[in-house]
């Protein structure tokens, strides 16, 4: 079975579902802005947007647009991943997931898909009218620059999330506790709202295992203008791909590891 | 008849931990099935019928590919279901639980479409498919196209899950108690399908609880207890096997309660006594043939001066062969 037709049933599945749920459906439109006014007034009692341009380089609003964005396009592929066997088998639908003849990988790979598009569609609501607003007509190139490249960070997340996921699954108990103490740490260590060149070494050292933080730092350094150089853009993005692919087979095996372990003592009905 | 499914001396042990105290815990053993060996053929309904815990679920659950045997081996139509489990997820429909299973957000057809394209059926056979489903288990009438699977009552939840064990229309179909549950309208039309389509040649392991049920849907009846088939045939067959006596139930006018020890002189067998709503004396004889009793009960009634009103002869039902074999 090709990943054609798994992608086709999660996209009705998705999309089905997030139509019925207007306000989900609102509250992700919205996300962003919401996410860069908390960042923003937080931020504003610790220190002023100028000192915050001294030290970064880019105006406060487009940055947290942009890292908002980010976040939840790269996070969405995460969570999908993530929580997809909690949630069927809560539904009790992992059963008949499991039974059917989909190659577990293709699926995961597939998986994240649908909910990504629309979730860079969201960019057209968020990123493009501020990046409009900050930087006139360049703004637009930008603006499909980084959903380009949310888009793309996402993808470079996926084996890495499989990793974790398997593992995570494989480990057992309560897998949902530990998910929700993996996802601030991933949060951080992307580096979308605290930049990487801002981090503590070890931080960075934790952060350049994640393909995603590559591709949000070409994006921060992208909107800082640090460099003029396109050559490293390419790096940052080839370091992020490599690292995906490195992760692949790692991905694969744990997946198939925890489906095994899942067939060895049962899926609950 | 082909072999659908054989399975040859299966055996399955879950491990659990027991806490004992703070930190240690205790591993502990369960055997859910100790060397099961059964076979289903094309056509035919069978059912698997044990006590709760007798490893119905877990049988099903192995031969659907969603556990694996720690022993033994299980073949879907000559396909291995450890080693070619793609195979056999092919070729089986599978309905686990009735009351969920799909996703509460999406209608009936999308999840019926959902599942089809995880099985991997072209779009315009699916959409075709799904339209002769809804009508032969009649969801298209309650509106279950366009409803929200999670405003379904539990009848059409289980008319959805049968549809969608027919999606791919596999060649074999395993039903875990598929009308657990339901309104009487509801486990008729289950059990209607169910028998059609072992008629029209499709392989039925079909666990359940209910024995009325058992006796008018499976051809053949497969015992399960403590993880053993204990007992296997035709409901009729197991009956047979049982020795468990029939009764012969004598409705006597005139009797004197006084003769029950006389009565049993005569005919050998001391009968329990009762009284009938209408009246009269109702003895109820044990025996294990009643054709060679019959006649001195009706000559030591006679003897007695009483007249027999009527007489009849109660079989064992598939209720006695399931308490029967459960209990040793």
């Amino acid at each position: 079975m090709g990943f054609i037709e798994i992608l086709y049933a999660e996209t009705r599945f998705v999309w089905a579902g997030l139509l019925r749920r207007k306000s989900a459906l609102f509250t992700a439109l919205l996300y962003p802005y919401i996410l860069t006014a908390f960042v923003i007034l937080v931020g504003s009692t610790m220190g002023s947007p100028q000192l915050f341009v001294v030290r970064v380089g880019i105006e406060p609003v487009p940055f947290f647009i942009v890292s908002s964005f980010m976040l939840m396009s790269i996070m969405g592929v995460v969570d999908d991943i993530f929580w997809k066997p909690l949630f069927d088998e809560f539904m009790g639908t992992l059963p008949y997931v499991i039974a059917s003849p989909v190659d577990r990988v293709l699926y995961f790979v597939a998986l994240p898909l649908p909910r990504l598009i629309i979730v860079l569609f969201i960019g057209l609501s968020s990123v493009l009218p501020v990046m409009i607003m900050y930087y006139g007509v360049a703004g637009v190139y930008e603006a499909v620059v980084v959903m380009l490249l949310a888009g793309f960070g996402a993808l470079v997340f996926a084996t890495l999330a499989m990793c974790i996921t398997g593992a995570l699954y494989i480990a057992g108990g309560e897998t949902w506790r530990s998910l929700n103490v993996i996802r601030p740490l991933l949060m951080v260590l992307l580096g979308v709202f605290y930049p990487r060149w801002l981090m503590p070494l070890t931080a960075q050292y934790l952060s350049w295992a994640l393909p995603p933080s590559h591709v949000v730092e070409a994006v921060h350094r992208m909107l800082a203008e640090t460099t003029g150089n396109a050559v490293q853009y390419f790096v940052l993005l080839g370091v992020a791909t490599a690292l995906a692919i490195l992760y692949a087979p790692i991905g694969s095996t744990s997946i198939r590891a925890w489906e095994r372990k899942k067939l060895r003592e049962g899926i609950s009905v | 008849m082909a072999k659908a499914i054989v399975a040859k001396n299966v055996v399955k042990r879950y491990i659990t931990r027991v806490r004992k105290g703070l930190v240690r815990s205790v591993k502990k053993i369960i055997e859910a099935l100790r060397g099961v060996s059964f076979e289903v053929r094309h056509g035919e309904v069978v059912g698997l019928l044990g006590p709760n815990g007798a490893g119905k679920t877990t049988a099903v659950k192995i031969i659907a590919t969603l556990l694996l045997p720690d022993d033994g081996e299980v073949y879907v139509e000559g396909f291995d279901v450890v080693r070619e489990a793609n195979e056999v997820r092919k070729r089986i429909g599978l309905l686990l639980s009735v009351e969920k299973g799909f996703y509460g957000k999406l209608t009936g057809r999308e999840n019926l479409e959902y599942f089809g394209a995880l099985y991997g059926i072209p779009r315009s056979v699916l959409r075709r498919r799904i339209d002769e489903l809804m009508k032969l288990l009649e969801l298209d009438k309650l509106g279950a196209s366009s409803r929200l699977y999670e405003e379904y009552s539990l009848g059409m939840k289980a008319r959805l899950g049968l549809a969608r064990a027919l999606l791919k229309d596999p060649p074999i179909l395993l039903l875990d108690e598929p009308t657990l549950g339901l309104d009487p309208p509801s486990a008729r039309k289950i059990r209607s399908v169910v028998k059609e389509l072992a008629r029209n040649g499709k392989a039925v392991l079909y666990t359940t609880h209910n024995m009325f049920e058992a006796e008018i849907v499976c051809d053949r009846i497969l015992l399960i207890n403590r993880g053993k088939i204990v007992a296997e045939g035709s409901p009729e067959e197991l009956k047979s096997k049982i020795p468990q006596m029939r009764t012969v139930v004598v409705y006597v006018r005139g009797f004197n309660p006084n003769d029950v020890e006389r009565v049993a002189e005569l005919v050998g067998v001391k009968p329990s006594l009762g009284i009938d709503e209408e009246g009269f004396a109702m003895l109820k004889f044990q025996v294990r043939k009643p054709e060679e009793v019959l006649n001195d009960i009706v000559k030591g009634i006679a003897k007695l001066g009483c007249e027999i009103a009527r007489l009849r002869i109660e079989e064992p039902t598939l209720e006695d062969v399931f308490l029967y074999f459960a209990s040793r």
